[in-house]
């Protein structure tokens, strides 16, 4: 609205257009003329669209628009991708990309306060917000180098893409196109800015028109462009804002193959916890990081390895998942979010209320906000304070001005949780200088032992009473930072007060140094332990009854089987102990470790192994692994002493690697009836129906799990099979309804299938945001309402694939679930990375967002990748060979040295010096591997005062190799040193007589088109002067044979192919290790090279093009000698026809006397004519004389003329100026005169 | 490139699986210790000749191994395929041992692999290449491995102590992945097929196998057929022996198979059979007998495979995408567990193992590790 205000005030005043009658006489005419007008239009219209015009006239037109139509029908459709992320998606990235000076932090500053009403004063690293009810985005400023940009189109799910509409497009936007291209193609939406810079409207209509089109040639007919109009109060207006707010939360986002298949996280926040010791004896020491992120892509197992972009490789030294710092809100019924849901986080800018680690949550209170409210205690009296809540207690007793010594050094103030951390943040300065070097090593000393996470409610009712206890007694600075005299290694630094009470010892605290902000952090040791085992001792009594009795049956079992496993015999004491001592306390001491055996009774904790040794072994080199496997080898019962006789034991490492279990000790007599009719329903002779309980039977208690599987676990090796077949009986009762459920449970998936399927094709169905009515919606869905019959057969199959897949993983628990899948796509991680180079941390710049992207199996190994490359069209010139280009695949960047090839007709990769100009050609260059079918972005150029597109080429992954077979074409020139018949010998092709012998049989050719073959190395006695007369044999002549004989100074070729060299260099480029305002400098190409050191390029003499003069043959006649034209029959026979020269006839002619009085009459006719045009041309010439002399005499006159006037105008301006120029003038004037006299 | 970090290994334990999973997962390793103790320590022949054969179908693999064979350095390449490839397997081990990691490979390769072996086709040890035909094949076929060119034809039979067998193997390479499954449905038994064959021994011993099969069989089904292979001439290789392979078919489409051989052995080490009568060969009649009851305890455990082809089980659902896939075993066997220990070292996968209690079977569900065939080419 405010755009169209401005365009009416910049157009020219409108003229007031002529007001229409309502009422009246003539108004009434018109309406009754109107209609009229109309069909009389109609029926024109009617004439005019004769219907037969736009029928078909040829079946065959109408069968091409046909298959056109559906053609693109065809390209709409895409092979379904399956997308396995689960529960709530990560954050969406959204790209805010753009040449400098186009506005894009102010656009996410506006963004930002459009969905949080939060001011944001700067933007640095990514920010996350809450969008609606089941979206949240996550703002980034794309950096304006190509190295930021390259990172950020990897990670961007929407990419809005700033142009500065008064200038037009830049080459950024343009390079981070082709970019996002080739990474994925995220969903783009380009924003025009600046547009208040158009004075002219129509201007800006253009303009906009003209930008809008170049935006579609490069994207796609019908690409969203966005126009923000102008600033106001230096921010964008708030409706248009808005709008493009709509606009991103109803974007879909498809998955992406590279991304979907691929781990990766965008740390959005980043911290060293090195111990600070060791960064001081040596500050250049590799440091230990820690990485905060949403997960994305896929699931993360523990173990995978990452590459962190800029840096390089790493392994993952720990993972953790943390609560999520931006959660969506709840999903109760109603419209829109409440002011409190509208959370953001952004660590990196310094915003965002809360940072959680492992361990601990920092609450961040911005300056303005601390506002202390008068204590009330005395106005309301003692009732209130007894109303109060024990948050509200603890926040007073915080705003107690008494407890605050120094407002303004620590004004943020972190908070474990209990009220004793915030008093504690008042300490006094001088022991907070102090302890501000030293936190990070408490932090990670003391992660160790506040590792259980328990619930913030827990704690905070706890801290409640704790302050209404210690409400009487002053928690001054002395009782503050209490650290345990235990960790004797830290302990100069703190200082213990012995007579704290011991509730208040047992917390220490933590400052951290982020971004200049001061902040500590509260942790508390022993307590929060006890609490702990408090609970789980409730936990393991509740168990208790069905454990104990458990393990009891379990070891009786054992006791019957031939082996006892370790764990069993445990098992075995617990039990017992359990069982007879009647003492309460004593019992209660086995309980932790009973509990955890009683756990180890678990079919996959005994293939797997403990978790605890697995964990140590994680870590510990897998040498050790294999002891700690054999220590705990499994053997299951029954099986015990048959392994013992096949050799099978702990210690041995060398059994016999053998895949049949045999068991023939354990044969039994199969002829025996019980038997037989024991697996007679495993056969179709036997009972259908029995069979087919069984197996959903099965099925249905396969779901369950827990303790009953222990046990059952048990009876599973016994064979006693009477007893288990009444077991199966009961069960089967028990498990008929079960059956019914089971059958509607497949139903219900597959009808959830169908409907996620429909959803995926009606994106409209369920709005996404919550502010948006419907209409915006359906504008833009663009559903695939009708696909193929196929693509919607995949598309079941995948969303039933789905389907099934969470149903499996939803009935496992928490901690098995991220063993077998991993961390979820989605969590809030923790990634703790050691030995990274110290630059990573010195060099952090927040702008620049860390991308850490997990590499699949065998993307860490180094070969040769076959991409097939294209010259970028921009690019001004063609790519040589070997030139050094830095790649983008993949996560990874890396400058590397490629070798261009082309594909013949035989298969032959054949060695091009340069790219083609318009033609893709393979490229093959050595570098860590990436599947086939990614996306390759090559550039030559880092620097960023380049004016030209940096983008050298683009390419796709075809396959890798660990050979590279590329060939090139070679000539080998020899000449002749002798010539036989038709024999010759070579010299000069090969260099011994080993290589002779490598090319016998070849083909070789003349100059002159003699084919011939290489035959053998010759001997010295034919071609060689042999040692003997003083020479010495020469290495390397060959002989060959021609089809004719050839001269001594023929050329002898011979025409082979060599292999080339793939050379074997990659460089990571490391451009996080380095200023960010460096450009990173790699191998350099020979024509830079060259130029630094101004060498000339070497020219080879003969390689020179040359203009080639040859000179007109001319040829003897041809003598015949006189013999031999005898002998010579006559048509072969030299006739002598002398040449003449023009062969001309002359015919006389005889006049008849009437003719020849014609033709002299003619005659005379001609010469009297001849004589008058010589007179007439005499004349003219005369003429022509005169009329030069009168024209030159004019013209003197016309210059005369001239310079009078010329002399009129200077006199006029003569006169302006002071009369002695004027006289001064008047005698250049009489010599003008004189002059002109002359 | 930097230095190679290697996998560190011990013994020579699951020496099969650890290439195999070293390969597929590309990952060097360095295994340490193998028979160190042992009179004769070091690889054995055949694990030599293992290490050929992924020389042979693979392309830049580095294969160290230090003087008296006891330390072993692996580094994988990229699996390569291949027609008109030829292996000799040796006289120490059966082409069995070779097959298992051999045909997982061939799946991942940059082509599809044929491959003629040489060796022995059957013995007590390994499972038999009559089991691979008929049960192993059709196990491969579910997990989407396309069936044209999946293909097992014996040219002839050889037995130990000399061998003389030869096969020819053809697989084909899967597209982008293997599928998910989830194969818990071991239905029942409608018909057994078997196999009886012979070399350089009389007919008669074929059929006294056959009959005391199905002696014990026919009390549970009449769809019974064993064929019977009596190879004679070159076709019968170098030693004599006899031997039977079975395999049933279930509603579902399970095979559960049982097999064994029976020929002198060679030299020291002697067969489980030959522990009980030393050196006495068991007569066609008791192998006939005893391989229909091994066939039955198969059926009993009630997996959808038998208790040889867990292990292979195992590792094809971990190569699978990241699905769930869930299958039901019978009784976990020893090398099903070391195969699921080395899937968790090498692939990162983990299964959930669950007893089912009312049929005495084992539910495993996983994850695969989405490992896709990366090294095939695109056009």
């Amino acid at each position: 609205m405010a755009k169209e205000k401005k365009q009416e005030g910049n157009s020219e005043q409108p003229h007031k257009s002529h007001r229409s009658r309502k009422v009246g006489a003539s108004a009434k005419k018109k309406s009754k003329s109107k209609p009229n007008s109309n069909d009389e239009l109609s029926k024109e219209q009617k004439k005019l669209h004769n219907p037969k015009a736009f029928a078909f006239t040829s079946t065959v037109k109408a069968k091409r628009l046909q298959a056109r139509a559906t053609e693109k029908e065809q390209q709409r459709l895409h092979i379904p991708m399956m997308d396995r992320s689960t529960g709530e998606p990560a954050p969406f990235v959204v790209v805010v990309q753009g040449p400098p000076q186009v506005g894009k932090s102010l656009l996410i500053k506006c963004l930002v306060k459009h969905y949080t009403k939060h001011n944001l004063p700067e933007v640095r690293g990514p920010i996350t917000i809450v969008s609606g009810k089941q979206r949240r985005l996550q703002f980034v400023e794309c950096p304006n180098d190509i190295n930021g940009m390259i990172d950020c189109a990897k990670f961007a799910d929407l990419a809005l893409l700033l142009i500065d509409g008064s200038y037009g497009f830049e080459m950024e936007t343009f390079e981070f196109l082709n970019i996002l291209q080739n990474h994925g193609f995220p969903k783009i939406m380009g924003v025009l800015t600046h547009l208040d810079k158009f004075k002219d409207v129509k201007k800006l209509k253009k303009t906009k028109q003209r930008l809008k089109h170049r935006f579609w040639t490069e994207i796609y007919d019908g690409a969203k462009l966005f126009y923000l109009s102008g600033l106001i109060h230096g921010k964008y207006t708030k409706r248009e804002i808005h709008n493009l707010a709509r606009f991103i939360s109803v974007m879909k986002f498809p998955p992406l193959s590279w991304r979907v298949s691929h781990p990766y996280i965008l740390v959005d926040r980043f911290e060293d916890i090195t111990h600070p010791e060791t960064v001081r004896m040596n500050s250049k020491c590799n440091r230990n990081v820690t990485l905060y992120g949403y997960l994305r892509g896929c699931n993360l197992k523990k173990g995978t390895k990452v590459h962190i972009a800029g840096v390089g490789d790493y392994r993952l030294d720990d993972i953790t998942a943390l609560a999520d710092p931006c959660p969506l809100p709840s999903a109760a019924k109603k419209k829109g979010l409440r002011d409190k849901e509208k959370l953001f986080y952004a660590p990196m800018s310094g915003i965002g209320d809360l940072l959680y680690d492992k361990d601990a949550v920092y609450i961040t209170i911005k300056d303005d906000f601390v506002q202390y409210s008068k204590d009330e205690v005395d106005a309301s009296g003692t009732q209130r304070v007894k109303k109060r809540d024990h948050g509200v207690e603890m926040v007073k007793s915080l705003q107690n001005p008494e407890y605050l010594l120094d407002e303004t050094t620590e004004k943020k103030i972190s908070i474990f949780g209990r009220s004793e951390a915030a008093s504690c943040s008042t300490d006094a300065p001088d022991s907070g200088n102090q302890r501000e070097a030293l936190e990070p090593a408490e932090q990670y000393g003391s992660g160790i032992q506040d590792e259980d996470g328990e619930s913030e409610e827990d704690t905070h009712t706890e801290d409640g009473d704790r302050i209404e206890s210690s409400d009487g007694e002053k928690i001054l600075q002395k009782n503050l930072s209490m650290k345990t005299s235990d960790d004797s290694s830290d302990e100069e630094n703190y200082f213990t007060s012995d007579h704290q009470p011991p509730a208040a010892r047992n917390f220490k605290e933590q400052i951290n140094f982020h971004d200049g902000r001061v902040r500590r952090k509260a942790i508390f040791e022993n307590d929060m332990d006890i609490d702990h085992l408090k609970d789980s001792d409730d936990d393991e009594a509740d168990d208790n009854d069905q454990g104990s009795s458990d393990t009891e049956i379990k070891s009786d079992k054992d006791e019957d089987a031939s082996s006892h496993s370790d764990f069993s015999d445990e098992d075995e004491d617990h039990a017992r102990d359990g069982d007879d001592m009647g003492n309460i306390s004593k019992w209660k001491e086995f309980l932790v470790e009973r509990t955890a055996s009683r756990k180890n009774v678990n079919l996959m904790q005994l293939v797997y192994g403990k978790p605890v040794s697995e964990s140590s072994n994680e870590k510990q080199d897998s040498s050790e692994k294999e002891e700690s496997e054999d220590d705990e080898f499994f053997r299951p019962k029954g099986e015990g002493n048959k392994k013992s006789k096949e050799g099978i034991d702990d210690g041995n490492v060398d059994i016999e690697d053998c895949s049949k279990f045999i068991h023939y000790a354990s044969e039994k007599d199969w002829r025996s009836e019980d038997l037989i009719e024991s697996i007679r329903d495993r056969f179709v002779t036997g009972d259908w129906s029995k069979a087919a309980l069984r197996g959903q039977v099965s099925e249905a208690t396969s779901g369950d799990n827990g303790e009953d599987n222990d046990d059952v676990f048990g009876e599973f090796e016994d064979l006693e099979t009477g007893q288990k077949y009444e077991s199966n009986q009961t069960d089967r009762l028990g498990n008929v309804h079960k059956d019914d459920e089971l059958t509607a449970e497949e139903r219900r998936r597959k009808k959830l299938a169908l409907r996620a399927k429909f959803d995926a094709q009606y994106d409209s169905s369920e709005s996404p945001d919550e502010d948006n009515d419907g209409k915006s919606d359906t504008k833009f869905s663009h559903g695939q309402t009708d696909g193929s019959e196929y693509v919607d057969k995949l598309k079941e199959e995948i969303e039933l694939r789905k389907q099934v897949n969470m149903a499996e993983l939803n009935e496992l628990d928490d901690t098995t679930r991220i063993e077998i899948e991993g961390y979820r796509a989605g969590t809030y991680l923790r990634l703790e990375v050691s030995s990274v180079p110290f630059e990573m941390v010195e060099n952090f710049d927040p702008a620049h967002a860390i991308l850490v992207g997990g590499l699949a199996l065998g993307e860490e190994n180094v070969g040769y990748m076959q991409v097939r490359l294209k010259r970028h069209r921009w690019h001004k010139k063609v790519l040589k060979t070997r030139d050094p280009i830095i790649v983008s695949m993949g996560w990874r960047r890396y400058q590397t040295v490629p070798i261009y090839a082309i594909e013949d007709r035989n298969g032959r990769y054949r060695m091009l010096k340069y790219t083609p100009e318009h033609m893709h050609c393979v490229a093959m260059f050595w570098g860590p591997l990436a599947p086939p079918h990614t996306g390759v972005v090559a550039v030559q150029n880092l620097s960023n005062n380049q004016a030209t597109f940096r983008i050298t080429a683009t390419a796709t992954v075809l396959e890798f190799n660990h050979a590279a077979k590329i060939m090139k074409k070679i000539k080998l020139v020899g000449y002749p040193t002798k010539v036989f018949k038709k024999t010759a010998l070579i010299e000069g092709m090969f260099t011994s007589d080993l290589e002779v012998a490598r090319f016998e049989g070849a083909a070789v050719r003349t100059v002159s088109k003699i084919r011939g073959q290489v035959k053998k190395a010759a001997k010295d006695e034919i071609g060689n002067k042999s040692i003997k007369k003083g020479g010495y044999a020469k290495e390397g002549i060959a002989r060959c044979t021609f089809e004719d004989k050839i001269k001594m100074g023929d050329i002898v070729f011979l025409r082979a192919w060599t292999q080339v060299e793939v050379p074997c260099f990659y460089n990571p480029l490391t451009t996080a290790l380095q200023p960010r305002d460096k450009t990173w400098q790699g191998m350099k190409t020979v024509a830079e090279l060259r130029r630094e050191h101004n060498l000339p390029v070497p020219v080879n003499k003969d390689s020179l093009y040359q203009h080639i003069e040859r000179k007109a043959k001319k040829f003897n006649p041809l003598v015949i000698p006189k013999r031999l034209e005898e002998a010579l029959p006559f048509s072969s026979k030299p006739k002598n026809i002398t040449v003449r020269k023009q062969p001309r006839e002359i015919t006389a002619v005889v006049m008849e006397p009437r003719e020849r009085k014609v033709h002299t009459l003619v005659q005379h006719l001609q010469l009297i004519r001849n004589e008058k045009m010589k007179k007439r041309n005499l004349k003219q010439e005369a003429k022509k004389k005169e009329r030069e002399v009168e024209r030159s005499k004019e013209e003197q006159i016309s210059k005369k003329r001239q310079r009078e006037e010329r002399r009129g105008s200077l006199r006029k301006l003569g006169e302006i100026t002071a009369l002695q120029m004027s006289s001064w003038l008047l005698v250049l004037m009489s010599s003008y005169k004189s002059l002109a006299a002359n | 490139m930097g230095k190679i970090s290697y996998l560190r290994l011990k013994g020579s334990q699951n020496f099969r699986l650890r290439l195999l999973l070293s390969t597929l997962s590309s990952t060097p390793i360095l295994i340490e210790d193998i028979r160190a103790d042992a009179t004769w320590p070091g690889l054995l022949s055949h694990e030599v000749s293992l290490l050929r054969l992924l020389e042979k179908v693979s392309d830049d693999c580095h294969v160290e191994i230090n003087e008296t064979g006891s330390k072993l350095k692996y580094k994988p390449g990229i699996v390569m395929g291949g027609r008109n490839l030829v292996h000799d397997c040796g006289v120490s081990r059966s082409i069995g041992y070779f097959l298992e990691p051999l045909i997982v490979l061939g799946l991942f390769g940059k082509k599809p692999l044929t491959i003629r072996l040489k060796g022995f086709t059957n013995d007590s040890k390994d499972p038999s290449v009559d089991t691979f035909k008929s049960a192993t094949l059709p196990m491969l076929k579910r997990f989407g491995v396309p069936p044209e060119g999946l293909e097992l034809k014996i040219e002839s039979r050889g037995v130990p102590p000399h061998g003389g067998g030869e096969i020819i193997l053809s697989i084909p390479i899967v597209q982008d992945s293997l599928k998910a499954i989830s194969w818990i449905d071991e239905g029942m038994v409608k018909r057994i097929r078997g196999i009886s064959f012979s070399t350089r021994v009389s007919v008669q011993f074929e059929n006294s196998m056959r009959h005391a099969a199905r002696g014990i069989l026919n009390h549970l089904l009449p769809d019974i057929y064993i064929f019977t292979d009596h190879k004679a001439g070159p076709q019968a290789g170098k030693s004599p022996g006899y031997g039977i392979t079975l395999v049933a078919e279930t509603t579902s489409g399970c095979f559960i198979s049982a097999d064994t051989a029976i020929s002198y052995a060679s030299g020291k080490e002697d067969g489980m059979i030959e522990d009980e009568e030393n050196k006495e060969l068991s007569p066609p009649e008791d192998v006939g007998e005893q391989i229909a009851s091994t066939l039955l305890g198969e059926i009993e455990q009630g997996g959808v495979v038998d208790s040889t082809h867990q292990g292979l089980l195992f590792i094809l659902c971990a190569l699978c995408p990241q699905d769930v896939s869930k299958v039901r075993v019978g009784q976990l066997a020893p090398y099903g567990i070391e195969v699921l220990r080395h899937i968790r070292d090498f692939l990162g996968v983990k299964f959930v193992i669950k007893p089912d209690p009312s049929t005495r079977t084992v539910i495993l569900k996983c994850v695969g590790c989405g490992l896709k065939n990366l090294s095939r080419k695109i056009s």
